[in-house]
């Protein structure tokens, strides 16, 4: 994904009519990076009672927001948006960690950014696979998803592949971040009888 | 990825999981770094976890020879001199002393590739002079012997591309966005919905598949399935929704079986009305699903194998087997023969699957019976004669000659696999293994089982040996799985380990050929690998090779369109509704044409009043059975949890996540509750594959699900996993 002089924001596809639940992006990701803690999640989305009972599935990880509220909220410079792509990305020896500080942890309304469970931790979060991106290879949670529902790429290029839908189940688009995905969502059920 | 001043090599396979997915290893200064997926497969979670299964500071690392008492998990280490002497005396001594078949193997499919794997220890005991085996795939025997019944072959599935040329699915028990079922099944079931395929599915639980595809969801009381399909045949037969000039041309039997269907036989019509009452499902929705399934030709009925894990599990896949038939959705693009969910490319039909894609294993001098192949897999009887059921291998060791088994049992030998944890009553389990004489196990980690083991000898992954690997239930290709890193501490493949075993015992000629050798012999001495072999050097290397004719490949193709030309292997040379070689046996618990028979602890035992609830035992997407549920990574994805439907939980003032407490007459387990709306109440279910962790008490902590099945095969010889009965109460 050569950079585009008139694009200067990267962003996610999520199908949610695809996703399985699988959690494969997360643990391809987790290796690929050799982190020690998840910096992707996928929640199960559960309604209905019994047996009218549906289940969709979120995949998500941070969303390299347009104006993103854990840039806003730290007081150390840890956190920035590089100008070319728009990825937000960290400088971990800034961070204040957790304990000390946590207030990216508050301001971010999607949880993207992690910590693990140590005394010290420093704010960690998905890079958007810059290192492969640099190879014109695409994230690997991308590249990973057994029935592709997933996709990354310059955020105009995808709305004008995917539209413009900006909602999904178990997300609600903040239009003060402007969260940088685009979704397709899960069709309602069409009985059969 | 070109920076990463490295280079990948080619492996994928993760254990006993129907994926064997092709992936990429980057390694760097000799170490396995990273995972990416290999031209289009994709690998799941198990595959990108394998980096922390090999590396895991658990990993046994020489041989231990047990230092406390038996099972009590105390051993020292040893030399590998040490240990294979004593293993080569005691298999002397048991050998001159009770015979070989005392002799008992405990070979299972723990080992992903063609040539490191049980079969090793099968021809190293057959060259020494024999050995009790096992019969039964803990799998899928109910499957296997419904097929080979009905068509005379083991596996009757498409190629999973040919789905889009369906109307409809019936997802039956069957979850491969969970279970895999072949490295791209989900997605090319996604792409058969977006092309217009309608998916309903048919199990006790609304799993992720059919989260993912389903538009109805029909939830059933296991054990009942057959019960099902009956009502629907019912139907279809009473409406004239059958394709009469199909059952004329391809099967032989219609009129026994309608007559059964009718109440001709037992007085019992298998209306939806009595469907209704065994199986909860109502009698408009099996209407619905009749009238459905035979009228949205082409319909694909995919029987999984869990409804088959079941007391009479083999009569499901008969049955689902029939109903395929009686509405001719067999042979063509988007049908299925609806029996054995395994894709008929890569094996000779009538085949045994796969067995000619192993090194020779040769023949066990103790199994002497005149009778072969299929007309001893449908003889369970005549099985039992020489080998012992996987479900009868604690009573066996408990046992023996007194209880008509064919030995009494010595020597244990238990290579790829795990079991105590993996076969049903482990409890039981755990009594027998302490009352055996010696035992040797090949592991990689201190299993439940290796923890009785007199010998452990510690054996290397597949990503430290070069390998073949190809698909048993959905793949059409096969590749050469390359060694990724040298062997870790001391461990040895189970093929060298029996190489020096041989040398020890006397056996010449136990493996002339290194590794590199075994591979090509095995790829050219098979039909189907050696023909879509253009250039070995390519392969050798890992390029993915694929199997000819393998796409959109339709199940018994030719036997339907040229009835003249192409025959079933069957005897009658037809799709057999009725079976003269099981009316032949003569047992009513394996009828000729399929019948639903009330299983052992299901809703009408009278212990369901102990035991109030169904427990099933599912596969868990983050483990290939007990592999990998000692992977931190897997198991933070999703904890280990019992499904609980709100009502059930609500009337033992359960609340999600708290500690349970399951149990039965067989043992007890502790787990979490998952409180959800997504199974059937009166039933619940956790994965298998948990490992084994008693406390003082026996309570197992850990919540091997095997603690409570019941070790009591099917008729025809299936692990009946799925007839359980259980109660649960919060701790």
């Amino acid at each position: 994904m050569k950079p585009d002089p008139a694009e200067k924001q990267l962003g996610f596809f999520f199908d949610q009519s695809r996703c399985s639940g699988c959690y494969t992006c997360i643990l391809a990701c987790r290796q690929w990076h050799d982190t020690a803690i998840n910096w992707r999640r996928v929640d199960t989305l559960e309604q209905g009672a019994f047996p009218q009972v549906t289940v969709a599935f979120l995949s998500l990880s941070c969303l390299h927001c347009e104006t993103p509220a854990c840039i806003s909220a730290c007081p150390a410079d840890a956190l920035w948006k590089r100008r070319e792509d728009g990825v937000v990305l960290i400088d971990a020896h800034n961070c204040l960690g957790k304990d000390a500080c946590g207030q990216c942890l508050d301001a971010c309304p999607y949880q993207a950014i992690r910590f693990k469970d140590e005394p010290d931790a420093k704010a960690e979060k998905c890079d958007f696979c810059q290192q492969r991106m640099a190879m014109d290879e695409k994230p690997l949670c991308v590249v990973s998803c057994p029935t592709r529902a997933l996709d990354a790429g310059w955020l105009s290029e995808i709305k004008n592949i995917f539209g413009g839908n900006q909602n999904a189940r178990g997300f609600i688009y903040d239009a003060e971040v402007k969260p940088a995905i685009i979704f397709k969502c899960k069709p309602d059920k069409v009985p059969l009888f | 990825m070109k920076d990463m001043n490295a280079d990948w090599i080619a492996s994928g396979g993760c254990h006993d999981c129907g994926g064997k997915c092709p992936y990429k290893v980057w390694t760097k200064d000799g170490k396995a770094v990273r995972i990416e997926p290999y031209a289009e497969y994709r690998p799941c979670v198990r595959g990108y976890a394998y980096l922390k299964r090999v590396y895991s500071a658990e990993r046994l690392k020489t041989p231990l020879k047990r230092s406390g008492k038996r099972g009590a998990g105390r051993f020292e280490p040893i030399s590998w001199d040490v240990a294979l002497d004593i293993v080569a005396d005691r298999l002397l001594h048991t050998r001159s002393k009770y015979g070989a078949a005392s002799i008992f193997c405990i070979g299972s499919s723990g080992a992903p590739g063609r040539l490191h794997n049980a079969a090793s220890v099968f021809r190293l005991l057959n060259m020494f002079g024999g050995y009790t085996g096992r019969w039964g795939s803990a799998s899928a025997e109910g499957a296997y012997f419904a097929a080979q019944a009905t068509y005379g072959t083991k596996p009757t599935a498409h190629t999973r591309d040919d789905f889009v040329s369906s109307k409809l699915v019936l997802l039956w028990g069957w979850n491969p966005a969970e279970t895999v079922q072949g490295s791209d099944t989900t997605y090319q079931l996604v792409l058969a919905r977006e092309n217009g395929t309608r998916f309903i599915s048919i199990d006790p639980r609304y799993t992720n598949t059919a989260a993912l595809l389903a538009d109805e969801w029909v939830p059933i009381k296991p054990g009942t399935d057959t019960a099902l399909v009956l009502a629907m045949s019912y139907v279809i037969a009473r409406q004239g929704l059958h394709d009469k000039a199909f059952i004329d041309t391809h099967t032989v039997g219609f009129e026994a079986f309608k007559d059964y269907l009718l109440g001709k036989e037992d007085q019992i019509a298998k209306t939806p009305a009595w469907a209704e009452s065994i199986t909860g499902v109502s009698a408009a929705v099996i209407e619905n699903l009749a009238v459905q399934y035979a009228t949205c030709k082409p319909a694909a009925l995919i029987p999984g194998f869990g409804p088959g894990r079941t007391a009479y599990g083999e009569q499901f896949h008969r049955a689902t087997a029939v109903l395929a038939a009686i509405t001719g959705n067999i042979g063509m693009h988007g049908g299925s023969p609806a029996c054995c969910e395994i894709t008929a490319v890569g094996v000779t039909p009538g085949a045994n699957i796969q067995s000619n894609t192993l090194i020779p294993i040769g023949t066990n001098p103790l199994d002497t019976d005149a009778l072969k192949g299929e007309s001893r897999a449908l003889n369970p009887r005549r099985r039992s004669k020489f080998r012992v059921n996987t479900s009868h291998l604690w009573d066996a060791i408990l046992h023996g000659k007194k209880k008509g088994f064919p030995a009494d049992f010595k020597f244990l030998y238990v290579v790829c696999g795990n079991p105590l944890n993996q076969y049903p009553n482990v409890n039981k389990g755990v009594t027998a293994l302490k009352q055996i004489d010696f035992m040797v196990v090949h592991e990689q980690f201190m299993t439940a089982t290796a923890k009785f083991a007199d010998i452990i000898l510690p054996v290397n992954t597949h990503w430290e040996r070069n390998d073949l690997m190809r698909p048993w239930l959905g793949g059409t290709y096969f590749f050469s799985t390359r060694k990724v890193i040298d062997s870790l501490n001391d461990c040895k493949s189970d093929l060298q380990i029996c190489n020096e075993l041989s040398h020890r015992l006397g056996l010449k000629n136990y493996s002339e050929n290194s590794e590199e050798e075994w591979i090509e012999r095995i790829v050219r001495s098979c039909a189907d690998t050696a023909d879509a072999i253009s250039d070995y050097a390519a392969f050798k290397k890992g390029e993915i090779h694929h199997f000819k004719g393998a796409e959109k490949r339709v199940a018994f193709e030719k036997e339907i369109a040229h009835p003249d030309l192409g025959h079933f292997a069957t005897p009658s040379g037809k799709i057999e509704i009725f079976s003269r070689r099981l009316a032949d046996l003569n047992d009513p618990e394996i009828p000729p044409i399929p019948k639903f028979i009330d299983g052992w602890e299901g809703k009408q035992d009278p212990l369901a009043e102990r035991y109030p609830l169904q427990l099933i035992t599912i596969h868990f997407k983050t483990r290939a059975h007990s592999c990998f549920d000692n992977v931190p990574w897997l198991r933070e994805l999703e904890p280990h949890r019992l499904w609980i439907n709100a009502l059930d939980a609500d009337k033992r003032g359960i609340k999600n996540g708290d500690t349970l407490r399951v149990f039965n007459q067989r043992g007890a387990v502790q787990i979490s509750a998952y409180v959800t709306h997504r199974i059937l109440p009166g039933v619940v279910s956790m994965g298998e594959g948990a490992w084994y962790s008693p406390d003082d008490q026996g309570l197992d902590l850990n919540a091997c699900a095997n603690v409570l099945t019941r070790d009591r095969p099917s008729p025809g010889g299936a692990l009946a996993t799925n007839s359980c009965l259980v109660e649960v109460e919060k701790t």
